[in-house]
């Protein structure tokens, strides 16, 4: 058995329902979750698509860490401490001194909430969409394809890796307190962007123009917490980072 | 009333193939999708996409690796196209930014693929999909097209002989909506989850093609249904035939690698259907693993090839699995995968209704007859995409927009549809879907036979009427999962019948479709389109000839 303490919240008032469920092996929160509106609840909703972890839709706050659902076993998740009445966001969830069998799952911090568990990702996808987010390359293509040699191929790929699920933005402490801050998957994204050679110059020179301010790489306080909990191993500080060394060195210039 | 004059119903990489391209020759185009773009389906592909760019290989050897993988159901005319309009397709892509996986001079990697006589899948690590489908999001956002994201279209409206727009459920607060084109086109995406045990989102639930066959539009080849021969136990989620295609093998549970006795030329490297049948019957005949699998081992390739091709793959293992590939087997079964047939269309996705489209893998365009060889699905998306989104731009500078009376009418039927289907007695729609799968698994998978047909028929027709009586109790407005859920359900339950009437009519075996007391192909009779009509609220089955032109079909091996 175990015990989903989920937070509840439409346009009026907000609240909390427990549901008791038979865990079944390998269940993920996200079918725990689908167990609920199928079977107890048909009003709860939440946001889903993969249930594999690469489409980004299910991230949510599991015991106040930000996780997609549909990766967290219930198993695990059972066995942490739910820091329930903490304002705190965390990025890994911590073992349990006694089995308390229960999962306290809320929607994703620093996004306004539309119902249950589904949040305003207008937000964020704005945010990511401000950088002009696309290479900007000619037309034709050069004969053959462009080339890129293996080595940038990775460097760039671990920020393409990136499945916007927005989990980085729910842990951000800068995102929490300031709505402008353009959120550490959007400066992944602009490094990504940055880096490629089929970019064309001044796209690349505005994206770093536009990045260059304290909603953008300044506002970032370091504390690797987007690192921490992405899904995807993407590291948006290292991005962020790179992002402010290239802007010092154009100054320098 | 909304209006556009090309309306793209789903956001996947055929959907946004087809808005770009329209967008790009001055269309007024917009996408509608009950998910964000970037969450559709496309993104969980993984192995790579077809396209004859090596220096030995050809656009008609692939077509021949295509149509002899089809078992010479697919139609050689949109075949020919498909391959020959690859290259150019690829490379686009490649040129937008997607971030193929390259050689060491730097061009485009190729990596072998089951039923494929060269390397010729182009592949981003083993996250294709993922990569290909946010470039294409990112250049489709870069040319201004209007997105309606979080909306599900319920309803085609139709004015003699064509399409005139829809109704839609706004998934934000349950309001019904209207949308009126010159031009629809539906890319919607598979089914996979009519079955218990499938590689598909949760999203899949083959809404589009239930729109379209309601709108009087035949669906083709549904019969054909591919079971992928390597699934991860347990959850199913999709393990790229790629893993084979770098070296994987095929273990039974006497460590033998039984491949040598299906596909002595070809071993794990022979076409989807071949080898899921192999596993299938290694498990059925007690060589497979307790619980029903067998192992795909690539422990022998090594942490850094695994590492840098098969990163995607191992991490799904190790979260989903609690196994790592570079210290051990792989536990897979067989499951669902895609689905050959669907919304009978042409090469330039065309269907017998003016005004309405279908592209990608809600469409039959047939270039994938009765086996589609990996790799040729996300082709198919940005060819036929491209085609489409083009041919419509077109289209509709010489067509008025349609009278809004079909609409009215169409909102004011759905409108009543939705009232009936609310309250608080009857059937509960997670019972119906879960029979509902739990049936098709078992009497229309891999192995089929007309006893197990007519039972899971009867089934279905039973599931039917119980279909009937589903209401939803929840009166939310904001995300009402359960008027979504039920409203596809009587959708699945559609396209279950269809597969099954059709595998259950068609005594051969040719592909995927597998009968064992009918077991050979039978070219004389069969060697044949199924068009599925609804009429009078059951599926009316025709045929119609397959178009040959350069391979004759003979007998196919491995």
């Amino acid at each position: 058995m175990v015990y989903l303490k989920i937070k509840r919240q439409d346009e009026s008032r907000e609240w909390y329902n427990s549901f008791e469920i038979e865990e079944t092996a390998g269940m993920t929160v996200l079918e725990a979750l689908f167990y609920v509106q199928e079977h107890m609840d048909g009003s709860l909703c939440f946001r889903y698509a993969c249930r594999g972890a690469v489409c980004g839709s299910c991230g949510m706050l599991i015991n106040r860490v930000p996780r997609l659902a549909c990766r967290t076993q219930v198993g695990i998740a059972k066995k942490e401490n739910t820091r329930e009445g903490s304002d705190d966001i965390f990025v890994a969830g911590q073992k349990s001194e006694e089995e308390n069998e229960i999962i306290l799952i809320e929607p994703l911090s620093n996004l306004k909430v539309i119902r249950d568990l589904v949040v305003d990702m207008d937000i964020f996808y704005n945010l990511v969409d401000s950088i002009k987010p696309w290479i900007s390359s000619p037309e034709k293509h050069p004969e053959g394809g462009n080339l890129m040699s293996p080595d940038l191929r990775e460097k760039i790929e671990k920020y393409t890796n990136c499945i916007l699920c927005a989990c980085c933005h729910g842990a951000c402490p800068v995102a929490a307190k300031d709505d402008t801050y353009l959120s550490p998957a959007t400066l992944a994204k602009a490094w990504r962007m940055h880096l490629d050679s089929r970019e064309d110059d001044a796209s690349r020179q505005e994206r770093l123009d536009f990045v260059n301010s304290e909603s953008g790489v300044w506002g970032c306080d370091l504390v690797y917490k987007c690192v921490a909990v992405c899904p995807k191993k993407v590291p948006p500080t290292m991005g962020i980072k790179a992002l402010r060394e290239q802007i010092e060195k154009n100054k320098e210039k | 009333m909304i209006e556009h004059d090309i309306i793209v119903i789903g956001g996947g990489l055929s959907g946004l193939r087809a808005a770009l391209e329209a967008k790009k020759h001055g269309a007024d185009v917009a996408v509608i999708s009950k998910v964000p773009p970037i969450r559709s389906h496309s993104v969980a592909a993984q192995g790579g996409i077809n396209a004859s760019i090596g220096s030995d290989d050809s656009w008609d050897s692939h077509a021949y690796d295509t149509v002899k993988g089809s078992d010479y159901l697919a139609d050689q005319d949109t075949v020919e196209i498909l391959c020959k309009e690859a290259p150019e397709r690829v490379y686009e892509m490649e040129n937008w930014g997607t971030l193929f996986s390259r050689t060491e001079d730097g061009t485009i990697a190729q990596r072998p693929f089951g039923g494929a006589g060269f390397p010729r899948t182009c592949y981003a690590g083993d996250r294709t999909g993922h990569n290909l489908l946010h470039t294409l999001y990112e250049q489709v956002l870069r040319s201004g097209v209007r997105i309606y994201n979080e909306w599900m279209v319920t309803r085609l409206a139709t004015d003699s002989n064509r399409c005139t727009g829809f109704v839609a459920l706004n998934l934000l607060d349950s309001e019904l909506e209207t949308f009126r084109a010159k031009a629809v086109i539906l890319a919607t995406g598979g089914y996979g989850r009519i079955y218990q045990r499938s590689t598909n989102s949760i999203i899949n639930t083959g809404f589009g093609i239930s729109l379209a066959y309601r709108a009087g539009v035949p669906i083709q080849d549904m019969e054909f249904v591919q079971f992928h021969p390597t699934t991860l136990w347990g959850t199913n989620i999709l393990i790229t035939e790629g893993v084979r295609g770098e070296g994987g093998y095929l273990y039974n549970k006497d460590h033998e690698r039984f491949m040598d006795k299906y596909a002595p030329e070809s071993m794990e490297l022979a076409p989807r259907d071949i080898v899921a049948r192999s596993i299938q019957t290694e498990i059925d005949e007690g060589r497979g693993f307790p619980g029903g699998y067998v192992q795909l081992d690539i422990t022998h390739l090594g942490k850094e090839l695994i590492n840098e091709r098969l990163s995607g793959i191992r991490q799904i293992c190790i979260d989903f699995a609690g196994v790592d590939p570079i210290k051990e087997p792989i536990p897979v079964q067989p499951g669902h995968h895609y689905s050959m047939g669907g919304i009978s269309s042409s090469k330039d996705g065309l269907t017998p209704l003016d005004g309405l489209y279908a592209i990608g893998e809600c469409a039959c365009i047939s270039v994938h007859g009765a086996n589609r060889l990996g790799g040729n699905s996300l082709l198919d998306t940005i060819v036929f995409g491209k085609r489409a989104g083009e041919h419509a731009a077109n289209a509709v500078k010489n067509i008025a927009m349609p009278s809004e009376y079909s609409l009215n009418e169409s909102l004011a039927e759905e409108r009543s549809n939705i009232d009936s289907m609310m309250g608080d007695s009857g059937e509960s729609f997670a019972d119906v879907k879960d029979e509902l799968r739990q049936t098709m698994q078992k009497y229309v998978g891999v192995y089929r036979n007309r006893e197990g047909l007519e039972t899971g028929l009867a089934s279905v027709k039973v599931l039917e009427k119980r279909g009937e009586d589903i209401h939803v109790k929840s009166r939310v407005r904001a995300f009402n999962m359960e008027l979504m859920n039920v409203l596809e359900v009587k959708g699945m339950l559609d396209i279950a019948r269809v597969i099954t009437e059709g595998a259950l009519v068609r005594e051969e075996s040719r592909g995927a479709h597998y009968r064992t007391d009918f077991l050979e192909r039978d070219d004389e009779k069969w060697l044949k389109h199924t068009l599925a009509y609804l009429k009078d609220g059951e599926p009316k089955l025709e045929y119609k000839d397959v178009t040959i032109t350069q391979f004759q079909p003979k007998r196919r091996e491995y």
